[in-house]
């Protein structure tokens, strides 16, 4: 598991008094979380929506999904197995619930998207914003830690490159980000 | 045509299942202060619980977070990967 490291890099979240939560995000901080959420929901949007060879009556009902798990690591990580141990179950409930799993992944990223698009000059989260944003926070960290091959506990990933450490950069600043509207919503 | 099973049949399945669990993973990307939050809010564990279990996840690599019925498990493990935990059920024998 990862834990965030000390630091003041992001202005704190803070709770008004109807459970609301609020920052002062600049611009470009703004302008960043919602690039990254409509990355997130531009990956997802195809395993959301019903393809060609969908089941006629799963799509009636917006279920449905493919068999097996992505071969890019980022949406497999997003869209798992769910049987670790079963194949052929993991298959099955796959086939039965991708679909809606992206869907409410994109679903959510849409939210962030929405509510940094809001005019005024602090981001005021309402609680069920604040659930999406926690959810599509993760969603970005588990995709960008993907795609810097982080895969178990104290792995560095790629520091090769300039884009590769403005990545990690960015990734610890999610983590900060997280952790300040769990300690708001603590509050 | 379908056999209908008698409710002596049925209730003796229900019996002789063995439960299902719901396993949550370590993973090096999600907070442990994250984890701990979701372990809280979804499951209604106290602080103490949800900690204790969250150590478990980091330390051992996994924790049994629920255990019930397979339809149950599949809800809470299709809940946890919204959050972006890593999770998976199966029988608890196995």
């Amino acid at each position: 598991m990862g834990d965030a490291a000390e630091g003041g890099r992001v202005t704190p979240f803070s709770k008004t008094p109807d459970g609301n939560l609020v920052v002062g995000f600049s611009a470009v901080e703004s302008d960043i979380v919602a690039d990254l959420a409509a990355q997130i929901a531009g990956m997802l949007a195809p395993l959301a929506s019903s393809s060609v060879d969908a089941d006629p009556l799963y799509d009636l009902v917006g279920i449905g999904g493919r068999s097996t798990i992505d071969p890019d690591p980022a949406i497999a990580r997003l869209l798992p197995d769910a049987y670790g141990d079963d194949s052929e179950a993991a298959r099955d409930f796959r086939a039965l619930t991708e679909r809606s799993l992206a869907s409410r992944k994109v679903a959510n990223a849409r939210v962030v998207i929405a509510s940094l698009e809001r005019e005024g000059s602090a981001l005021e989260l309402s609680p069920a914003e604040v659930q999406a944003w926690l959810r599509t926070l993760s969603d970005i960290r588990l995709t960008i830690a993907a795609r810097l091959g982080i895969q178990s506990d104290g792995d560095e990933g790629a520091t090769d490159s300039d884009s590769a450490v403005a990545l990690h950069d960015l990734y610890d600043w999610l983590a900060f980000v997280t952790e300040s509207l769990l300690d708001a919503l603590e509050d | 045509m379908t056999k209908t099973a008698s409710s002596t049949e049925l209730r003796e399945q229900t019996v002789l299942d063995s439960p299902w669990v719901t396993l949550v993973w370590n993973d090096p990307v999600n907070l442990m202060s994250y984890v701990s939050y979701v372990f809280r809010s979804y499951f209604g564990f106290s602080r103490e619980e949800a900690d204790r279990r969250m150590l478990q996840v980091h330390n051992d690599g996994r924790a049994v977070v629920a255990t019930g019925s397979r339809e149950e498990m599949e809800r809470h493990v299709e809940a946890m990967h919204d959050f972006g935990l890593w999770a998976t059920l199966q029988k608890a024998d196995a």
